[in-house]
């Protein structure tokens, strides 16, 4: 399945949200999409899940734009979760992942042990097969946020595009979130696009980092290459520097932070 | 324990809608033996009392079960894809596009070629269901491309809808105002919600939009529970969003104009209603559309039973009824719910 962008631009209304993006999304590998609030990462996210209509350029599904795909068609090849998604009150954790199955039953087929089989795969994986049957709204902010991955997985696309998954979440369910993807990526080859803040976390997990700034993408590579090149220091306007903390791992970032001393 | 509780609640419902129709049919105005109606039930009935119930009674309270149920399942629909709790028939126009369109209706009809205001003339009313039901339709189609051009989202659905609304009753106002007083009676009943003098024409009338609505509803019960959803995220599930949100906008406003035409815009009962059966229902959710059905068909059936039994010969409209009787039930869920 391939999934690739060429010279997509978007704009709000007067806003250019997006510029000239152009990428191509290579089957099975993790992308982060990092860069400051407003770079327009959720932008980027939302075109390449046929969810905004670009101004310019296309976005294309196995050779297809994506306004030539039925939704449904679309739902089970592409699964995307946007920020902080809100969900009726009164679902369940299992109702929500039920959602994700709509593409696969379809108006008039009953759910089958395969949708079944699916749904319980999800929740497990989520690690929230524990609290199913618990209502949407009894849940904690990691709670429901896992919730809604497990909808998305439910959905058993071979394409996942998440926006900032791992907010609201402590770092104990931020690791576990982020291991999920891995393993999702290397044992069942889905692809995953993520947008995430924590330039570290990214540049661990990420096969592939796109940084963009200002709606155009300023670094598209392998971690280690942006490391040396300055570019996380002018997007993001923050000091630091990138250290080696052990042989075969990604380069850590070191924020610089100017405090000011006390007492003085 | 909750679960049983709930399927009981479902069980009663059934056969006490059953008995409200029964009361309906065996009492009203005109005093007639309980043996007397149960002879023209099964077809031995003296001329007059087969008129009464045949003709009177049996139309009347079938044209307020059909009209309960549309005006129950709209807005339940309306509310569901709106995600508005305070949304019924109004908020898509359509209870003042039908007012618009029979006051309209009658002045053209009635008021152009008579000039005395004092004068009650033979008028129209064969007409009005169709007249009101095509107005309601057009206000709501209306609403649908002024949000259409603006993305159709339920924001602005609602919002459209609610100046298209507004424009329309007040036009609507501005007519009846210049009216002559005799034929103010007319509108003024209609526009209050009335089953007063409803024939079989009423019910051949509305059973159309009923079957439609009710074949319709079982294969969009689906897309209705993804449309719950914000649009980014019931599309992302695989939904056609804007043709799904457009087909369930289509049927509440069928069966909300065609009700309105038929019996007037009663208010209240499409707000309260699905209420009523989501509290009722409580955590089944697949009980709330059969609960809406059953109580939107009593409710009406009961509220009509009660203004001609307590206003006699002169019957207190059911619009009047329900929304009397509407508002406290709305404030008793809103204290439960708040509670919970």
């Amino acid at each position: 399945m391939s999934l690739l962008c060429q010279n997509l631009s978007v704009r709000y209304g007067q806003r250019q949200a997006l510029t000239d993006l152009s990428v191509s999304i290579i089957p099975g590998e993790i992308v982060c999409l990092i860069g400051p609030n407003g770079s327009g990462k959720s932008t980027a996210l939302r075109s390449l899940a046929g969810l905004t209509r670009p101004h310019a350029g296309r976005v294309q599904l196995d050779g297809r734009p994506m306004d030539q795909w039925r939704r449904r068609e679309l739902a089970k090849r592409l699964s995307f979760l946007p920020q902080a998604p809100i969900a009726p009150d009164e679902l369940s954790v299992e109702d929500l992942a039920r959602q994700g199955r709509y593409s696969h039953v379809g108006l008039f087929r009953n759910h089958s042990p395969e949708d079944a089989h699916a749904v319980a795969w999800a929740l497990d994986a989520t690690g929230t097969s524990s609290f199913a049957q618990r209502g949407l709204r009894e849940l904690s902010g990691g709670e429901r946020q896992r919730a809604w991955i497990a909808a998305a997985l439910a959905q058993e696309a071979g394409i996942l595009l998440l926006d900032e998954p791992t907010s609201f979440l402590d770092i104990g369910h931020q690791v576990e979130v982020l291991e999920l993807i891995c393993t999702l990526s290397r044992e069942r080859g889905v692809t995953v696009i993520l947008a995430i803040h924590d330039i570290n976390q990214a540049m661990m997990v990420g096969d592939r980092i796109l940084l963009l700034e200002g709606g155009r993408l300023r670094f598209d590579g392998r971690a280690q290459d942006l490391a040396g090149s300055g570019l996380i220091e002018s997007a993001f306007n923050v000091r630091g520097a990138f250290v080696k903390l052990g042989d075969g791992t990604v380069p850590h970032f070191d924020i610089d932070l100017r405090r000011t001393p006390t007492g003085q | 324990m909750t679960l049983i509780r709930n399927e009981w609640r479902l069980l009663v419902l059934g056969p006490t809608l059953l008995l409200i129709v029964l009361a309906a049919i065996f009492l009203g105005v005109v005093n007639m033996p309980p043996a007397e109606v149960l002879n023209v039930l099964l077809g031995y009935g003296s001329m007059d009392a087969s008129l009464i119930i045949g003709d009177i009674r049996m139309p009347r309270v079938l044209t307020g079960v059909l009209a309960g149920i549309h005006f129950a399942l709209a807005g339940l629909l309306l509310q569901t894809i709106t995600r508005n709790p305070l949304a019924d028939p109004s908020i898509m126009g359509v209870s003042q596009g039908a007012t618009l369109a029979v006051t309209i209706f009658l002045f053209l009809t009635v008021y152009m070629f008579n000039n005395d205001p004092n004068i009650l003339y033979r008028l129209p009313v064969q007409w009005l269901p169709l007249v009101g039901c095509v107005g309601g339709g057009a206000a709501g189609a209306g609403v649908y491309f002024l949000a259409f051009r603006h993305g159709l989202s339920p924001l602005r659905v609602t919002l459209c809808g609610i100046a298209v609304g507004a424009v329309l009753h007040a036009a609507a106002m501005g007519v009846i105002s210049g009216w002559g007083t005799a034929r103010l009676e007319i509108v003024m009943q209609w526009l209050s919600g009335s089953l007063y003098a409803r024939s079989w024409d009423h019910v051949l009338f509305l059973v159309p939009f009923t079957l439609l609505g009710l074949v319709a509803l079982p294969f969009m019960t689906r897309p209705i529970g993804l449309l719950r959803f914000e649009e980014d995220v019931a599309r992302s599930f695989g939904l056609a969003y804007r043709r799904q949100f457009s087909l369930v906008l289509l049927l509440a406003c069928g069966l909300a104009a065609s009700a309105a035409g038929a019996v007037g815009p009663l208010i209240f009962v499409g707000l309260v209603v699905p209420h009523l059966a989501r509290f009722i229902a409580g955590p089944r959710t697949s009980l709330i559309m059969p609960m809406t059905i059953i109580l939107g068909a009593g409710l009406v059936t009961l509220g009509d039973l009660i203004g001609r039994l307590v206003g006699g010969p002169e019957e207190i409209p059911i619009g009047v009824v329900t929304a009397i009787g509407g508002a406290p039930v709305l404030l008793a869920l809103l204290r439960r719910t708040v509670r919970g």
